[in-house]
């Protein structure tokens, strides 16, 4: 099992489940999560089933390519089943054995872990799956997000795949994990975790990520009020990664950290409460259609 | 009798929470069923998806209710002649009884007409079906959630519910789902449908198809197992604090795995090893038999074996990666000298109106400074401060940022690495300590010295902000910041005013909301009710407790002290009548109110027994004054009792209230110089006889 086969096994299996495979998000977020096929797909009534991998960025998580195990930029498989099945959990060991994991032959478990993201105004609850003490998958019933009480309720799986393939193979470094046939995931990225770490460590610069924070900030608004909810949350999403990149360069203040949170969790909740008024003046488009009206019963004078 | 099962099966249950969730069905079903007037012997039993309760010696019917309703008055009820009225028919007609069954009652309020109904007891199962669901519905867990449509609300998603009494389904429903006599073995052991008969049959199948249901017997096999694989690799398990019960909340078969490590790792602080094994993967280290670490440990799984060593080389491959990470993380920590992290805690916000770490650092080296002169610790104070300036750098290291629970000893142990002195790095090391009501102090003076300055210093700041425990809020955990000062003055007999070290505190801070005056009376008063409940769980009791805490106990040492003599002292014969009279001074004093004199002239005294108690007084006190200078408060109580003749002889021949306002005062004067010199030790009228 390689890289490229564990994300190529995980879109065919839950698209087997009914899933549509969505793409990865192409501005840069900390988790598979603020994908708006996640974020912003959680919120109302309509059904969604949505698979996808995401690369993920935690500026502080960089360590210049020399740690086995941290990565700046991580790749997730992020999957999103709304209203949650009842037999999610099955479905999801279904999943493990599609990658060769015979569960009879393992320790699985499910073991508490409940999620909460303060810049999203996000919580859900549920568990980290441990396959022999080694955790896999994040699994998450949303309960909120932008602020908002959610139902129907959505059912998020989360595999880490750098992780899940280094299990899987026995690997001690992430960078000898093995993305394609002969070629280490090392040769494909060492040298970009190297360049980021060194840059967001040591280069960035520090007066041009506050001026985009703010800049973002401002478009964010002028979008959410020319009634462009998707736009505003992009930039909602610059706004959240400008923000860890200066958090992790030790540029944010203590006293300035709690009002920066606060400043994207209130673009966050205006960008979740406008995307739930955009989709109901489209009439909810995703709802499935009412059930057809039964059949007419023939008179029976009629048929005789 | 009937015996009554269910069993709810839902998606795993945190841990934590199934021993009070069992407790809770428990009570509620039992309390139920009690209400309709039946009884019967409850057990419960859990594993990590299921819920499960079983009822003993149940009836199978409900008892026949009688019921005695209380109509009409008498009077109403029956004419002139003795025959019943209209009303009367009218009532037993209502009730569903015979006119002549009605009988009459006496009430206060007269006499009236009763019918007594007879309720017919109702099948036990009826009863179940009607209680069962608001019981489980209503449970409720520290962290609820809802599911698929978001209508329901509980701990985790419900997949099946079987009820069965003496074997035949009691049909009710539970947010949904359908109750049946159908339930799942274990989830990757067995794919297996069960179909339960009864009782028994229900605890055979599960094991059947590997699931323990008695949390009780998964402990105990746990226990034996990690003894046991312990012992084949050499060692035995260090101490679980706890662990072996979350280990058999958190599988459905006890099964435990013995895996190791490569002994490099053993170079590593025990105490980065120990976190990383108990905290982070909830494993079991295994110690040598004289104690030392050994590169081996002990993994709970959810399996009854390893069939292909699956699990034994997972356990081992993800510890190894921990250990490798805090490997990274030590060796980068320990480039880079605590002093120099310095500069990074004005990054680290401790509190949003208190400033940054570096702020806090700031204070807590004058603070440091301060207590130890307070405390006659002078010769401390060059580490104290120390130790002070580097307390809380390990906040911004790699390792305290991924493992949390080590801030202080990763800090102590960083310290002691860079070659600071012992009294320097085991002050860091030890500065949560206590942290629980089973931790000891600090090691040394000076880390009691630091650990005292930053408690000190977060109370009067969080008072200063008006930020005061309320209920069971506390989110500062201010309760046990006040319970560690006092125990640390306590345990270690030393003596400080509070109020002085919480006023040069509060002075550090700055600026703050709150007056000082107002903010420190009310942490004075914080701090005494912290001082109530050490003193009482020293086996103290209540009254001895209060008379010595209302009055002044800015040092707690001494008050410490002062409960202890009042406590030895207390059961003296002359003990007692030295208490009555304390009362009747205080009465006495409190009756005539206004301004007394302080100092009794003897001139004014013209009663034999009035000048002999002044005699005894004065001659006590000079005694008295050098005892309680020198906290000797036994020896000065024993005086004080001895005072309780000449007392008592003057409440028996002297007047106090006389009208001459001389005299009057002259002899109020004298009761007051006794009760300021007594209360001195405690107030003797708060103590019961």
């Amino acid at each position: 099992m390689n890289f490229q086969n564990l994300i190529l096994k995980l879109s065919e299996f839950w698209a087997s489940k009914g899933c549509l495979i969505e793409q990865p998000y192409d501005i840069e977020v900390g988790a598979g999560t603020m994908h708006p096929a996640t974020f912003l797909r959680v919120l109302g009534p309509e059904p969604w089933r949505c698979g996808y991998v995401q690369p993920s960025r935690r500026p502080a998580d960089g360590r210049y390519g020399e740690n086995p195990f941290r990565l700046v930029k991580h790749y997730q498989f992020q999957l999103v089943i709304k209203p949650s099945p009842i037999d999610i959990q099955d479905l999801y060991i279904e999943s493990l054995m599609a990658l060769g994991i015979e569960p009879a032959d393992h320790d699985l478990r499910f073991e508490e872990d409940n999620w909460e993201s303060p810049t999203l105004g996000a919580w859900g609850v549920g568990w980290q799956v441990l396959l022999d003490g080694m955790e896999i998958t994040q699994f998450t019933y949303f309960q909120q997000a932008g602020g908002i009480d959610l139902a129907p309720i959505t059912a998020e799986i989360t595999y880490g795949l750098e992780r899940l393939t280094m299990f899987l193979t026995k690997k001690k470094s992430v960078y000898d994990i093995e993305w394609a046939p002969g070629i280490p995931y090392g040769a494909v990225r060492k040298q970009e975790e190297y360049e980021i770490s060194k840059y967001g460590f040591e280069v960035a610069d520090t007066g041009f990520y506050q001026d985009q924070f703010e800049r973002s900030e401002a478009e964010a608004r002028r979008a959410l009020s020319a009634g462009l909810v998707l736009a505003a949350f992009d930039q909602t999403l610059k706004c959240s990664h400008t923000f860890n990149i200066l958090d992790a360069r030790g540029a944010v203040s203590a006293t300035d950290r709690v009002g920066v949170i606060r400043r994207v969790r209130d673009l966050a909740v205006a960008c979740a409460g406008a995307y739930v008024e955009s989709r109901k003046a489209l009439g909810f488009p995703l709802m499935p259609p009412p059930e057809p009206p039964a059949e007419p019963q023939m008179p029976e004078e009629i048929l005789s | 009798m009937s015996e009554f099962l269910l069993e709810i099966l839902a998606e795993e249950i945190p841990a934590g929470v199934i021993g009070t969730a069992r407790k809770d069905l428990l009570q509620g079903v039992a309390k139920g069923l009690a209400a309709e007037r039946i009884n019967g012997t409850f057990f419960t039993y859990s594993t990590s998806r299921r819920l499960v309760l079983v009822a003993k010696d149940l009836p199978e019917m409900q008892d026949d209710a009688v019921l005695d309703v209380v109509g009409p008055p008498l009077s109403a009820a029956l004419d002139k002649e003795g025959n019943w009225t209209k009303a009367a028919e009218g009532f037993a007609r209502s009730q569903g009884v015979d006119l002549g069954t009605l009988t009459v009652t006496t009430t206060p309020k007269g006499k009236y007409v009763v019918a007594r109904k007879t309720i017919e007891g109702r099948p036990t199962t009826d009863i179940l079906a009607d209680i069962l669901p608001p019981v489980i519905e209503k449970m409720t867990f520290p962290r609820m959630m809802r599911w698929g449509d978001g209508r329901y609300n509980w701990v985790r998603p419900v997949h099946s519910i079987v009820a069965l009494f003496d074997g035949l389904v009691v049909p009710l429903t539970v947010f949904g789902v359908e109750s049946s006599r159908t339930t799942m073995g274990h989830r990757t052991l067995s794919k297996a449908r069960l179909i339960i008969t009864g009782v028994e049959d229900y605890f055979a199948k599960l094991r059947l198809h590997h699931v323990e249901p008695d949390f009780i017997e998964r402990r105990r096999v746990l226990q034996e197992k990690a003894e046991s694989l312990a012992g084949e690799a050499g060692g035995v398990p260090a101490h679980a604090g706890g662990l072996v019960e979350t280990w058999a909340d958190l599988v459905e078969i006890p099964g435990l795995v013995c895996g190791s490590f490569d002994p490099a790792f053993l170079a590593l602080p025990e105490e980065v090893l120990v976190t990383s094994m108990r905290e982070h993967q909830k494993v079991l280290p295994v110690r040598s038999a004289e104690g030392t670490m050994a590169p081996f440990f002990l993994a709970v799984s959810d399996h009854t074996t390893d069939p292909k060593g699956l699990i034994v080389q997972g356990n081992e491959w993800v510890l190894e990666a921990r250990f490798a990470d805090a490997k990274f993380f030590f060796e980068e920590d320990l480039r880079k000298p605590l002093e120099d992290r310095l500069e990074f805690l004005s990054h680290l916000q401790f509190q949003e109106k208190l400033g940054d770490y570096r702020a806090k650092t700031e204070r807590l080296e004058n603070l440091s400074d301060i207590l130890a002169s307070q405390l006659g610790k002078e010769d401390q104070a060059v580490w104290a401060l120390r130790a002070a300036r580097l307390l809380k750098t390990d906040l911004v290291t790699s390792m305290v940022r991924e493992f949390t629970d080590l801030q202080g000893v990763m800090g102590g142990i960083y310290a002691r690495y860079q070659g600071e002195t012992d009294e320097v790095w085991q002050a860091i090391y030890d500065q949560y300590l206590p942290a629980s009501a089973e931790d000891g102090l600090p090691r040394g003076d000076v880390g009691a010295i630091t650990a005292l300055a930053d408690r000190i210093d977060t109370l009067t700041g969080l008072f200063g902000l008006g930020l005061v425990p309320t209920g069971s809020k506390d989110p500062y955990a201010l309760r046990r910041a006040g319970l560690g000062v006092v125990r640390i003055l306590l345990e270690k007999g030393w003596r400080l005013d509070l109020r002085r070290a919480c006023e040069a505190a509060f002075a550090l801070h700055g600026s703050l909301p709150r007056e000082a005056e107002e903010a420190l009376s009310e942490l004075y008063d914080f701090l005494i009710e912290r001082l109530r409940f050490l003193l009482d769980k020293r086996g103290f009791k209540y009254d001895e407790i209060q008379a010595v805490l209302t009055t002044d106990c800015g040092d707690v040492t001494d008050a410490l002290d002062r409960v202890t003599a009042v406590a030895a002292i207390r059961s003296q014969e002359d003990f007692v009548p030295l208490s009555l009279a304390f009362k009747r001074i205080q009465n006495i004093l409190v009756q005539a109110g206004g301004e007394i004199p302080e100092e009794p002239v003897p001139g004014l005294m013209s009663e034999d027994a009035e000048r002999q108690l002044a005699s005894d007084f004065f001659q006590a006190k000079f005694m008295l004054d050098m005892l309680n200078e020198k906290r000797k408060y036994q020896e000065a109580l024993r005086i004080m009792a001895s005072l309780g003749p000449s007392l008592d002889r003057f409440f028996k021949e002297v007047m106090v209230m006389v009208d001459d306002e001389a005299v009057r005062n002259n002899r109020l004067s004298l009761l007051r110089a006794m009760r300021d010199n007594f209360s001195r030790v405690a107030r003797f009228n708060e103590i019961q006889a």
